[in-house]
């Protein structure tokens, strides 16, 4: 079996070096790459889009179709894991625990459970106090983490950044709130039904600009046609058009990173967590 | 001008190869910890110190921009990085490591 696949690995990999071969040389000036499309982009870029950032133009508007699906497979990512780790268990626990969050003092109701309030939070029977040092420095840093997510995914026009980067800061903050309190903290927070939601959303919100291009009667993704939406000449709604998608993949990313987070980190059970 | 920053850049070097060595040096988890999360921050914060005056050789507003950011990430590494060492720390002593004494091998 291990010479079968050692047989398979050689072979494939030589085809792929003698495929490589047939490359052009890196940085050759004739290669079909930097002849035609590379010199279009790097010229007509500013003029056509108004993004000085041409990794950004190239990204959420030349080749937007192409962003639409990785923003649509991440989502994928999230459900599959939701998928595979979510437990519905159909009993309950007999007994639930419970602090009370002034005094700290810890009760066991061994039928029934307490109403929601803010002096009790539910905890499980593996809980620890979370330490002081970590909890006041998190606190202090999440909303910088936060502010700085956003500045990433409205830079992207300028800056290296966008809405995969910004999304992925914003759902390591709540990751963070998540190792420095615990899994509760964040689902009362941001409930595992709005993540959900919100997902869908953020593509929805890429796949309905390119729809309603569509729409208003120019081609899927052609943002120039929301010029008579958003009262801008089409240039300008070219680059606002790139900045609605950011906000979607960044809404999405941030929620599927905080999505399959919950689900690892608690065993599909949105209990303690770590 | 010049001075001043190359002698923040050799502090800050002399700062991370004594964390290096004591990573490698010291006994047991805990005391190795020690050096990843108090000289690498102190070498941290002194080279990009300097850099940051470095970049404000060319005076402008730009530069003083530039140089803002860099202190920014001064600032959040010196929160940061210590309290990551903490966690660790922290974690280490729920999960029951024993520190080292000493007469003990290395481990």
């Amino acid at each position: 079996m291990k010479i079968t696949g050692l047989i398979v690995t050689i072979l494939v990999g030589g085809l792929l070096i003698y495929a490589a071969a047939d490359f052009p040389a890196w940085s050759d000036p004739n290669s079909p790459a930097s002849t035609y499309l590379s010199p279009h982009f790097i010229e007509k870029t500013m003029e056509e889009t108004s993004v000085p950032n041409i990794v950004t133009a190239v990204l959420a508007d030349y080749r937007s179709f192409d962003t639409m699906f990785e923003t649509t497979v991440i989502f994928s990512a999230g459900v599959a894991v939701f998928i595979l780790l979510r437990t519905f268990r159909r009993k309950e626990p007999e007994a639930r625990h419970y602090r009370h969050v002034l005094t700290g003092v810890t009760m066991r109701i061994k039928e029934g459970k307490l109403p929601p309030s803010d002096d009790f939070e539910r905890i499980d029977t593996l809980w620890t106090p979370p330490d002081l040092i970590i909890k006041t420095v998190c606190r202090l840093l999440i909303p910088f983490i936060q502010i700085f997510g956003l500045y990433v995914i409205a830079h992207g026009h300028h800056s290296p950044g966008g809405g995969f980067q910004g999304g992925v800061i914003l759902g390591a903050s709540i990751i963070v709130l998540a190792i420095s309190h615990n899994l509760r903290t964040v689902v009362k927070r941001m409930s595992e039904k709005l993540d959900a939601v919100l997902c869908a959303v953020g593509v929805l919100i890429y796949a309905g600009t390119g729809a309603l291009c569509l729409l208003l009667g120019l081609n899927f993704m052609d943002y120039s046609a929301l010029a008579s939406v958003l009262f801008v000449d089409p240039i300008m709604a070219r680059s606002h058009g790139i900045l609605i998608v950011e906000i979607g993949v960044g809404i999405a990313v941030m929620c599927t990173m905080v999505w399959i987070y919950s689900n690892v980190s608690s065993r599909g059970r949105y209990e303690q967590g770590l | 001008m010049d001075i001043i920053v190359c002698l923040f850049l050799f502090a800050g070097l002399f700062f991370f190869t004594g964390g290096a060595v004591g990573i490698l040096r010291f006994p047991d988890f805990y005391s190795r910890l020690h050096p990843a999360g108090k000289l690498d921050t102190l070498g941290l914060l002194l080279s990009l110190i300097g850099l940051a005056l470095f970049n404000l050789h060319h005076f402008s507003l730009g530069a003083l921009l530039t140089s803002a950011k860099i202190i920014l990430i001064v600032v959040f590494v010196f929160l940061a990085s210590p309290t990551a060492t903490h966690a660790i720390v922290d974690a280490g002593v729920r999960a029951g490591l024993a520190p080292w004494t000493k007469g003990e091998e290395r481990r």
